[in-house]
């Protein structure tokens, strides 16, 4: 299969299963028995009249099928939708949001995957040494452990215990910043930011550690290694061929990554009260705040689905050996 | 079909086989210190999920401690209360004792039940290959994409979470992880002479699956089933933190939550650090254990002893 | 002083219960610029020897005792970063396996690059010019050196090892099988390039290798290994020619000639000695038919000359024994009475035009604009026989198609064109109506006896599945497992019925592997290379099995095989396959002593002897098999024939175009003699190749002093 035609069918394959995926979310929020609005009825805040006005307005009293089409048409057009509890634009409470987010996990998420990839190349090298055996005790245990537990933990020793640094959101509630510069480039910003990015480097550091010490211990034996050193390589450039050969599954794997960013770490931002989009998506269920929850939660599956078509893709044209259709 | 399928003799004899090679096993990843450690605190926590209840000294939820007729609030250990109180006067070592069932039936449970449906997805998807693997392969793409938690907490904010539900819920969603490892698996295992060999004998593809390709990536799947008990119990406890538990019951990850949310974490470590120990110790033993299983079960880190 | 002098060498590897005794007391000698073999089986510790030159010994290897010294410097107390200066530099390495060898993930011109510049501080331009060069002199297109090594052909990869191995200079290069997994034609073209380098470079040569035919055909001295020790040493042509120790005659026995005919194959009986103790006695006497209780008493020392020595205490009856060695009996092996061999009878299988086409995926927009799609001809209309009691021998390369022809004929694969029929119907009827029966009656012998077992199964398990599958109840079960057992030589059965796969030598398995396919009296078995991954010293006992089972059975059998010299010996009829066609067919003898098709004769001639006393002249067979993507029109051979005309080029000549009875080619002009006719063509060819690049060598020698 041509690398072309390789591309063609990943790609259609990625977008219906983004169509499936919003069906999926839209079915199961509207075959669930209750809607926001009863529950209000029931409390005695609004009238029936009320209601059947209020449903009018989100389109709630057209045929599913129709509700259907058009939820389908604004996600494509990133529209979202009105809030039913914030009364404001569902893109003006995500977009933040997900910023928030990013600001806080990719920095954390490319820290880790270098800095322990690198420390895994050289454990699995190592193979039965102290480092390797400390190295894969430690990152286990953050790996293992659920990411709240060690947020909790952090919390405790460095905010509660320590005070040395501030344990509640991205900020100070005297500050009051405009702007990503001023929001995200200050003293402030930094004193929140440290806790929530440690736990995120520990949280992801075993896979990267693991994935690469096994690649470099499944390489250490190669016959292909073997010339190398009987070339007359240095160890340490021994080292750097079989780490280039490993690269390949890291790659692949920070793709993954990446896509499942949002959905992994929400109990962090709930810890942490970091307004990221993993918060915003857990108080818009409590709230039953639809419009918000499709949104975020499609925002979380395409993440996935595009990231997985990077990985394809990167695998397809990083190595050498394989032609895309082996893939 | 008869000489098709699978015969009791033939089955026997494999399973004997079978638990001979789960004895030695065992014995190589009792080498292993981490494993070793691991596998104490497992049992421990496997006793304390058994009998937790009944060696509490105080009931977790209805005995509420009183000193001199006050409410014992959020009081640090003492010899009333060992591991201190919460802020409702509960004694936060029963509480820790009774919450390991929760944790320990959501553990077992959806690991085993995402271990048996990841290895059968997989076993048949690797095995037959073409478009039965392509649609099976797709449903497994479509539950990466839809995110566990936000779709587990959607479905669990309209019924009622119980312990069991909880645990089919994340059944649904970790299968995937199995089974897209055991398909890779199955299908290099089936190119490999002996499977053609027993087809070219006459075996039909149920024998084939089950008695020639299935027992060579057994050992796979009972790593994925192991580390599906850890994922399933950090998956838990995550749903707990959020207040997606089980409201009927304690358990350490509804015991983080209260504990959070009181804003209690700020003074009473004695209510935070149980549960928080607990969690991390049983999910990073059962990962230790699977480490020293895979050294065993992967032939690819097995390269130096050639 | 010697160039490289191994001194009473012993190497262990220590593994976790016990010490592995890999090589006891070795000790041999390399001239400047002479070419030395080391000779042996699996497990004999040549491999070892060889990377403890290198000091590439794996982490739990150790030389416990003796001295390597290299140029007048002892190698065993090298640290590594002084090893870093001995590598490549002085002793270069060609590796075993060129598929594993080079790194998947760097151009090989990078890889050698790599090489120049750990050692010589030259520029990347300079580098690169002598990359073109090394490439130019083992024959590989200098435009290449940015390609991938997977971009590369096996044979081609090998050269690029050999490349990579020159580049330097060293003053010796150790080459591990260079030609194992080859096939004959191509490991004929690497032996023949790797002494005319030699040659020309002057360099010395290690070369390890468990062929006794190309040992005995490229190298001045030799050492034979065995269990770790030498069990003869000295000059290669008196070593082979005059043979003083068992172990080498029995080794020889392993290696017939391509026209050594209806003689029983010989094998050695037993297996190898496990190693984790130091020998007490002479490694082979388990194996050896001449053994007494001298023997036992410790490993006898070599005796002899410079020219040859033997570690045998019965050297002075050499001659005598050389006679019994060459019996069949005296190594155990029952001589069938009748030598006759059975009477050949009906047909059982017959395949008419048969044709097994691979489509080859291709871009999108030539899918939309309806291009035909591209096939690769694996099996492209083959016409084949077999009868009751007959061995079909099938040769060719790797590529030709023979295995995709054996999983066609016995319905593992379908066929996309053509006709099987299987004592006379077609065998799609046949499975439609009754798939359990058919494969009751056609069944199959894979090549790879390690992993044709299941690993979960015991013996008992493994050689019942088939009757199970049949329905035959239990009792008749196990008696006919117990005498399948025994009857392929695995005595007394009950040794091995509860056995796991794992327990068993390659020739066991392989064993165990013809029994699952003989407990159901199949009529017709389809063998593909079920000997080539043994030991050569066990290969014979398949083909004694082999034969006896047509024999006695009157099973039709075909045999696959890239061996000449074990079809020669087994099969009755012979066809010889190019590129998905049937080029040549006849009786054995007829077809191996008079070949008819140009390919046949070079591929006969392409195969070392090793007997060292013949001469003989290397057929170079230009260039390797075309794509069978796109395969040209006319003759496939006439691409590579030296005799091609026109007329070769346009027409595609029929089967039958020669035929003198049984004997058929596809030629439209058959060889009359090879001597005379096909090797002066090619020899006038080299010449003129040799001329081209030994000027093309002058041309790039000051280059390389600059």
């Amino acid at each position: 299969m041509s690398f072309q035609r390789f591309l063609i069918k990943r790609t259609a394959i990625a977008a219906m299963l983004t169509l499936i995926s919003v069906s999926v979310i839209f079915a199961s929020l509207r075959l669930l028995p209750s809607d926001p609005f009863s529950g209000l009825v029931a409390s005695g805040a609004l009238t029936a009249e009320q209601v059947t006005q209020l449903r009018e307005m989100y389109g709630l009293d057209e045929p599913i099928y129709v509700q259907y089409l058009k939820y389908v048409r604004n996600l494509f057009t990133l529209q979202f939708g009105i809030s039913l509890t914030q009364q404001r634009p569902v893109g003006e409470i995500i977009i933040p949001a997900l910023m928030n987010t990013l600001v806080l996990l990719l920095p954390a998420l490319v820290v880790t995957a270098v800095v322990s990839s690198v420390a895994g190349m050289y454990a699995g090298w190592n193979r039965g040494s102290k480092f390797e055996q400390a190295g894969i005790v430690v990152t286990t245990f953050f790996r293992a452990s659920p990411i709240f537990v060690t947020g909790i933990l952090l919390l405790i020793v460095f905010s509660y215990g320590l005070n040395w640094l501030p344990a509640f959101g991205m900020r100070s509630p005297m500050a009051n910043p405009q702007g990503y510069a001023q929001t995200y480039l200050s003293v402030d910003f930094l004193k929140h930011y440290i806790l929530p990015f440690t736990a995120t480097v520990l949280f992801y550091s075993g896979d990267f550690l693991m994935l690469a010490r096994n690649s470099v211990v499944e390489r250490k034996g190669s016959e292909f290694l073997m010339l190398h050193r009987a070339k007359g390589l240095s160890e340490m450039k021994q080292l750097a061929r079989a780490g280039r050969n490993s690269l390949l599954p890291l790659v692949t794997y920070f793709a993954l990554r990446t896509g499942m960013l949002f959905q992994g770490v929400i109990t962090l931002e709930v810890v942490f009260a970091w307004p990221g989009i993993g918060r915003a998506l857990v108080q818009a269920i409590l709230n039953q705040d639809y419009p918000t929850v499709q949104a975020a939660v499609f925002i979380m599956a395409l993440a996935v689905i595009v990231m997985n078509l990077t990985a394809d893709i990167a695998y397809a044209k990083l190595d050498p050996t394989i032609k895309a259709g082996d893939v | 079909m008869s000489g098709y399928s699978l015969d009791a003799e033939t089955a026997r004899d494999r399973l004997s086989s079978e638990f001979g090679r789960a004895k030695e096993t065992m014995a190589v990843v009792w080498q292993d210190t981490g494993a070793k450690f691991g596998l104490v605190i497992l049992a421990s926590f496997v006793f304390i999920g058994l009998f937790g209840p009944y060696i509490a000294p105080y009931h977790p939820i209805e005995d509420t401690l009183r000193r001199q007729g006050a409410m014992m609030r959020l009081t640090a250990p003492s010899g009333k209360a060992l591991l201190g109180t919460t802020s409702f006067g509960k004694d936060v070592l029963s509480q820790f004792l009774a919450g390991a069932r929760p944790t320990l039936i959501i553990g077992l449970f959806g690991g085993i039940g995402t271990g048996i449906l990841g290895f059968l997805v997989g076993l048949t998807s690797g095995y037959f290959g073409g478009r039965i693997d392509e649609f099976l392969m797709r449903l497994t793409d479509l539950t990466f994409a839809l995110p566990l938690l936000p779709m587990a907490l959607l479905i669990l904010s309209f019924v009622s979470p119980n312990v069991w539900l909880i645990t089919a819920v994340l059944v649904i969603f970790l299968w995937k992880m199995p089974a897209r490892v055991i398909r890779s698996e199955v299908m290099t295992v089936k190119e490999r002479t002996f499977v053609k060999s027993a087809r070219a004998r006459g075996a039909g593809h149920l024998r084939t699956m089950f008695l020639h390709v299935a027992p060579n990536v057994l050992g796979i799947g009972f790593l994925y089933t192991a580390y599906a008990v850890g994922w399933s119990i950090v998956a838990g406890a995550s749903l707990a933190f959020l207040g997606f538990g089980d409201p009927t019951t304690t358990s350490w990850g509804r015991m983080l939550q209260q504990v959070f949310r009181s804003g209690a974490i700020r003074v009473a470590w004695w209510w935070v650090l149980p549960p928080a120990f607990g969690i991390a110790a049983v999910t990073t033993s059962v990962f230790l254990v699977g480490r020293a299983f895979e050294e065993i079960v992967n032939p690819e880190l097995q390269t130096e002893e050639q | 002083m010697s160039l490289l002098e191994v001194d009473d060498v012993k190497i262990t590897y220590r593994t976790p219960d016990k010490d592995v005794h890999a090589v006891n007391n070795v000790s041999f000698s390399i001239e400047e610029g002479d070419n030395y073999g080391l000779v042996g089986e699996s497990g004999s510790g040549k491999s070892t020897l060889a990377k403890s030159v290198l000091g590439l010994l794996d982490d739990n290897g150790e030389i416990r005792s003796g001295s390597i010294t290299f140029n007048g410097r002892e190698l065993t107390n090298l640290s590594e970063r002084e090893w870093r200066d001995v590598r490549w530099e002085e002793i270069a390495y060609i590796p075993q396996s060129a598929m594993d060898s080079l790194d998947p993930v760097m151009t090989v011109g990078e890889q050698i690059r790599e090489a120049i510049h750990t050692h010589k501080d030259v520029t990347d331009a300079a580098a690169n010019e002598r990359v073109e060069e090394v490439f130019d002199i083992v024959g590989l297109d200098p435009g290449r050196t940015e390609d991938y090594p997977h971009e590369f052909s096996g044979g081609m990869r090998q050269r690029v090892t050999i490349a990579m191995a020159l580049v330097l200079d060293p003053d010796l290069i150790i080459a591990d099988e260079p030609t194992t997994g080859l096939d004959v034609i191509v490991q004929d073209k690497i032996v023949q390039k790797l002494m005319e380098i030699q040659e020309e470079i002057d360099s010395s040569l290690l070369l390890i290798t468990h062929e006794v035919g190309v040992v005995a055909e490229t190298c001045d001295e030799v050492s034979v290994l065995y269990g770790g020790k030498v069990m003869e040493q000295g000059k290669t042509f008196d070593v082979f020619n005059d043979p003083h120790n068992p172990y080498t005659m029995g080794l020889k026995n392993a290696f017939p000639e391509v026209d050594e005919f209806d003689e029983n194959a010989i094998s050695i009986p037993g297996s190898l000695p496990d190693l984790v103790e130091e020998p007490t006695g002479c490694v082979f006497r388990n194996r050896c038919p001449f053994a007494t209780e001298e023997c036992e008493s410790a490993h006898p020392p070599l005796v002899g000359d410079e020219d040859q020595a033997s570690a045998c205490y019965y050297n002075d009856r050499a001659d005598e024994l050389q006679e019994r060695a060459a019996d069949p009996e005296t190594w155990g092996i029952d001589v069938p009475e009748d030598d006759e061999g059975s009477d050949v009878g009906e047909v059982i299988v017959e395949t008419d035009g048969l044709e097994k086409w691979f489509e080859q995926s291709q871009s999108i927009v030539a899918d939309l604009l309806g291009g035909e799609p591209n096939y690769v001809k694996a099996v492209n209309g083959v016409d084949l026989d077999i009868r009751e009691g007959e061995i079909l021998g099938i040769a060719g390369e790797s590529g030709c198609g023979k295995s995709t022809l054996a999983e066609v004929v016995s319905a593992l694969q379908s066929q996309t064109g053509g006709d099987i029929l299987f004592e006379g119907r077609p065998v799609d009827d046949l499975l439609d109506e009754d798939t359990k029966q058919f494969r009751s009656k056609v069944q199959f012998i894979f090549q790879d006896p390690f992993d044709s077992l299941n690993p979960r199964q015991r013996v008992r398990a493994a050689v019942s599945e088939p009757l199970k599958v049949q329905g035959v109840e239990p009792e008749e079960i196990e008696r006919r497992v117990r005498q399948t057992v025994s009857d392929v030589g695995l005595n007394p059965p009950e040794k091995y019925l509860d056995k796991h796969p794992d327990q068993l030598s390659g020739g066991e398995r392989q064993r165990v592997a013809i029994a699952q396919a003989l407990v159901l009296d199949p009529r017709l078995l389809i063998c593909d290379e079920p000997a080539s991954m043994l030991d050569v010293s066990l290969k014979a006992n398949i083909l004694n099995i082999l034969r006896e089972m047509a024999d006695e059975r009157d099973i039709g059998i075909a045999y696959i095989s890239h061996d000449l010299a074990s079809l020669s010996q087994i099969a009755d009829r012979l066809a010889v396959m190019y590129l998905g066609r049937v080029v040549e067919t006849g009786p054995t003898e007829e077809v191996v002593e008079n070949p008819k098709h140009p390919y046949a004769a070079s591929l006969l001639e392409a195969s070392p002897r090793a007997d060292p006393s013949i001469d003989r002249q290397r057929v170079l067979l230009p260039g390797e098999p075309p794509n069978p993507v796109d395969l040209p029109g006319g003759c496939n051979f006439a691409p590579r024939c030296p005799k091609a005309t026109d007329k070769c080029r346009q027409e595609d000549p029929a089967r039958s175009e020669f035929a003198d009875g049984d004997h058929e080619a596809a030629c439209f002009y058959p060889v009359e003699d090879i001597e005379s006719e096909l090797l002066a063509r090619y020899a006038r060819e080299r010449e003129q190749a040799d001329r081209e690049s030994a000027a093309n060598i002058a041309e790039h020698e000051p280059a390389t002093e600059t």
